[in-house]
């Protein structure tokens, strides 16, 4: 099977024109899920954009030195980077500069001219990476892919984004251990919306877990609501117990489409099969594996 | 502009200099830049200060809003070109990002001027000694805002471009059918990554000889595409003409960023008067705004004006839905202002500091008609300036180690606003400090005007004396107690004029109507009638 194409009917079915992949942490194959996506739209003849949060596509990991996968984009594409990480060649069709920052400087929109490797370092602010979105929608990207990063995903509030949670043998010592991860963080970017006609606490900025024990402690029984799922900064497992006793809902909720797993990691690897299906047993989302080219059974 | 060259942080505060700043800033990089260096004129500068408020005043006739909007919009759009321009100047083959911006800050410098010469206006930003390089920048350009480093630049891109892709295609069709044949062999439906999971137990047979494994499981094999023979010479073809087009392009950077280079002087030069048209036509626009007038700027030490406004306070009322008076005065050498409590003393005292600002930095003023003379410093001494100093002191002690700080000053030419010094000590002592203060401020040739509610000062200090004239009648008093209601009958109620007092005749201050106006307790306030009335 094609799991780039799986993900982006999965999006497109909903209506959804972005497509933003986090990961339970670094290398878990999200690039890996973005070229797959990237190479399906680009198939497909959609006009579509890349861009990443925060730093992404490099040769080297630049906090590890381990090698990358890079993204091989064809004509057509376009993406949203760092002036700095645009390469010489092949040259790109410039289409706009932008006053954003980033760590490698300001941010560009180019229009890939000829095959090449490119690296994308796009804003690492929640609203730049929303004004990104936009203006990528504007320069007539009928679809846009954004490289997340899980420490940034207070970028994912305020879109109507569809959200492919990656997770992979990297960032865990056991297949358990990478499974409770991602239930964890699928639960909590999964936080249902809010019922307005039954009573709430509103609370306002980020619930924490101390704010929730508070709460547990006081027997709260109404809904919790926070604005949006980025603001509960509670860790995966610590999630899954607290949400248990409260009613944790939101206003803006989040749409998480799939799950991908990467079962190659640096040091160690699990089996293929029994990990895309317990991820599947444990998220309830369709479960690819990019690698394997496989959907979970 | 360096308003800290006339004005210390509390008669910055005073004067809302953060908003004026904010009403001068100029749209683009460039005029913000000139901003900062904006130095105010100095006393003996007066026909050049003169000269620089006429021109605003000229620019912000010629220019309708719109048309200065217009112009706002283009300086805005226009990037920070002048790190490339340097780069190029020192030798350094741009990017091509570098190249957009030049081309955009030149799109707007054009924009700019063709609006200027549209409006008749007294200001250019003319761009005709880099008119060839901006037709050699236009054959990048794509679409309306983009730019490509084209073919049209050099006669290898295109050639190297048309090899490179064919190459790239060459190799495309070859690993492709490589890949494909390989996906059949193991039953899939296509191997895209360059590593691939093979399960073992959908192998049936030996691997594909084009198959290399890289790490064996249990349950699977870690796999990678070997490239045979002829992927292999395709892709070195590939990278071979990748190469060949890398250097064109290189080489056409290097010719563009030659003829920047070439033009850096004069590139430099469009990029200083963008700036300083910025700056001007910011304040064209707060002239406009704020129905500004030129005032006479004279040699002395002189502020003399009609109807002014104090233009802070003006728009914060006018936000409110509520209404402005405008003062005139005439103050030269030293002057005490006295009047009721809300009587605009304070207000009188910004204004006459506000209008010296503005034409210390040759702009047009906000009133009907002024003179105005150059100072060194101008500062302030009064309510809510002197929290700053010294905290532990009382706010009889910070006033005085303030003045102290300000009589020690050694400007040549000094404007100072004294609002009611000393008013938290007793009257009999606070007017004798009063009169002393007037009297040093004569004797160093200060211009200053002191607001005070005490009596005798100026005449006591052989200075001249203006009043605000007060309430015409006692206003009513709202039957709600409603606050806003009471300001609004107040202001209603009150004479902002302010006049010379010759007669020697001092006004009270109202206090106790006004404490009646302002909702005190009834009782209290009739009390405070009687008490008055036995001390005749």
């Amino acid at each position: 099977m094609n799991v780039g194409d799986a993900l982006l009917d999965l999006a497109r079915a909903d209506g959804l024109r972005s497509i933003i992949v986090v990961g339970t942490g670094k290398n878990v194959g999200k690039t890996v899920v973005v070229r797959a996506i990237a190479r399906s739209a680009g198939a497909r003849g959609l006009a579509f954009g890349l861009t990443s949060i925060g730093r992404d596509g490099e040769a080297v990991d630049v906090t590890d030195a381990g090698v990358k996968p890079r993204l091989f984009l064809r004509p057509g594409a376009i993406v949203a980077t760092a002036r700095d990480t645009l390469p010489r060649h092949p040259a790109s069709e410039l289409l706009d500069l932008s006053n954003l920052r980033t760590a490698a400087g300001s941010l560009v929109y180019a229009r890939v001219k000829a095959a090449g490797y490119f690296e994308i370092a796009g804003p690492p602010t929640a609203t730049g990476m929303r004004a990104c979105i936009e203006h990528l929608a504007r320069l007539g990207c009928e679809q846009t892919i954004v490289d997340g990063a899980i420490d940034r995903v207070a970028a994912l509030a305020g879109g109507g984004d569809a959200i492919v949670v990656a997770t992979g043998a990297n960032n865990a010592k056991t297949m358990q251990e990478a499974v409770d991860d991602v239930r964890g963080l699928v639960a909590r970017l999964r936080v249902e919306a809010f019922e307005p006609n039954e009573t709430f606490v509103a609370i306002e900025g980020a619930l924490t877990a101390e704010a929730a024990a508070r709460l547990l402690a006081a027997g709260e029984r109404r809904q919790i609501v926070v604005r949006h799922p980025t603001q509960i900064v509670i860790s995966g497992k610590a999630f899954l117990g607290i949400a248990h006793r409260l009613r944790i809902r939101c206003r803006e909720p989040l749409r998480i489409v799939a799950a991908t797993v990467a079962s190659i990691g640096r040091e160690r690897y699990f089996e293929p099969r029994g990990f895309a299906r317990a991820v599947a047993n444990a998220t309830e989302l369709p479960t690819f594996d990019v690698f394997a080219a496989e959907r979970a059974a | 502009m360096r308003f800290d060259r006339l004005l210390d942080a509390n008669t910055r505060a005073a004067l809302q200099v953060a908003w004026l700043r904010a009403e001068l800033e100029p749209a683009s990089e460039y005029g913000r830049n000139v901003f900062e260096t904006i130095e105010p004129f100095a006393p003996g500068f007066e026909t050049a200060a003169q000269s620089r408020a006429r021109f605003i005043g000229e620019l912000a006739r010629a220019l309708d809003g719109a048309r200065l909007d217009a112009i706002r919009d283009a300086l805005r759009a226009a990037p920070d070109a002048t790190p490339a321009i340097a780069r190029a100047g020192m030798g350094e083959v741009l990017g091509d990002a570098n190249l957009l911006e030049l081309q955009r800050f030149l799109d707007a410098a054009g924009r700019v001027d063709a609006l200027l010469i549209a409006s008749d206006a007294p200001l250019r930003v003319p761009t005709g000694d880099v008119a060839d390089l901006i037709a050699i920048l236009e054959r990048g350009r794509r679409g309306k805002f983009g730019f490509y480093l084209a073919d049209e630049y050099d006669a290898r891109l295109a050639e190297s471009r048309g090899i490179a892709e064919r190459e790239q295609a060459e190799y495309d069709a070859v690993r492709g059918r490589l890949a494909r044949r390989v996906a059949t062999e193991l039953g899939r439906d296509e191997i895209a990554e360059s590593e691939f999971i093979v399960m073992r137990e959908a192998l049936h047979g030996a691997l594909p000889a084009e198959v290399r494994v890289v790490r064996e499981a249990p349950t699977y094999l870690l796999c990678e595409l070997d490239l045979d023979a002829a992927s292999l010479a395709a892709l070195a073809r590939r990278d071979a003409a990748n190469e060949a087009a890398a250097l064109a392009e290189e080489g056409a950077r290097a010719t563009l960023s030659a003829a920047v280079a070439k033009h850096a002087a004069a590139l430099q030069r469009i990029a200083s008067n963008l700036g300083t048209a910025d700056v001007a036509l910011a304040q064209a626009r707060f002239v406009r705004r704020y129905a500004c007038e030129v005032a006479e700027v004279v040699a002395d030490a002189h502020v003399a004006y009609e109807r002014a406004r104090f233009l802070p306070l003006a728009v914060e009322l006018e936000r409110e839905g509520r209404g402005y008076e405008p003062i005139s005065l005439d103050l030269v050498d030293v002057a005490v202002l006295t009047g009721p409590n809300m009587g605009g003393k304070s207000v009188a005292l910004r204004t006459t500091a506000f209008i010296a600002l503005l034409a210390a930095f040759g702009l047009p003023v906000p009133a009907e008609r002024a003179r105005v003379g150059l100072f060194d410093d101008i500062a302030w001494l009064g309510i809510g300036a002197d929290e700053a100093v010294g905290g532990l002191l009382s706010s009889f002690a910070k006033e005085v180690v303030r003045l102290q700080e300000i009589l020690a000053r050694s400007a040549p030419r000094m404007l100072v606003l004294i609002d009611e010094f000393a008013r938290t000590t007793t009257p009999r002592e606070g007017k004798a400090l009063l009169v002393a203060l007037v009297r040093t401020l004569r004797s160093r040739g200060r211009a200053a005007l002191l607001a005070t509610h005490l009596a005798g000062i100026a005449r006591a200090g052989g200075a001249r004396h203006f009043a605000v004239r007060g309430l015409r009648d006692v206003p009513q008093t709202p039957a709600s107690g409603n606050l806003a209601q009471a300001l609004a009958s107040l202001a209603a109620s009150m004479d902002y004029t302010i006049a010379e007092v010759t007669g020697g005749i001092e006004r009270q201050a109202d206090a106790i109507a006004l404490a009646h106006l302002l909702g005190l307790d009834g009782e209290l306030v009739a009390e405070a009638r009687r008490a008055l009335d036995v001390e005749g």
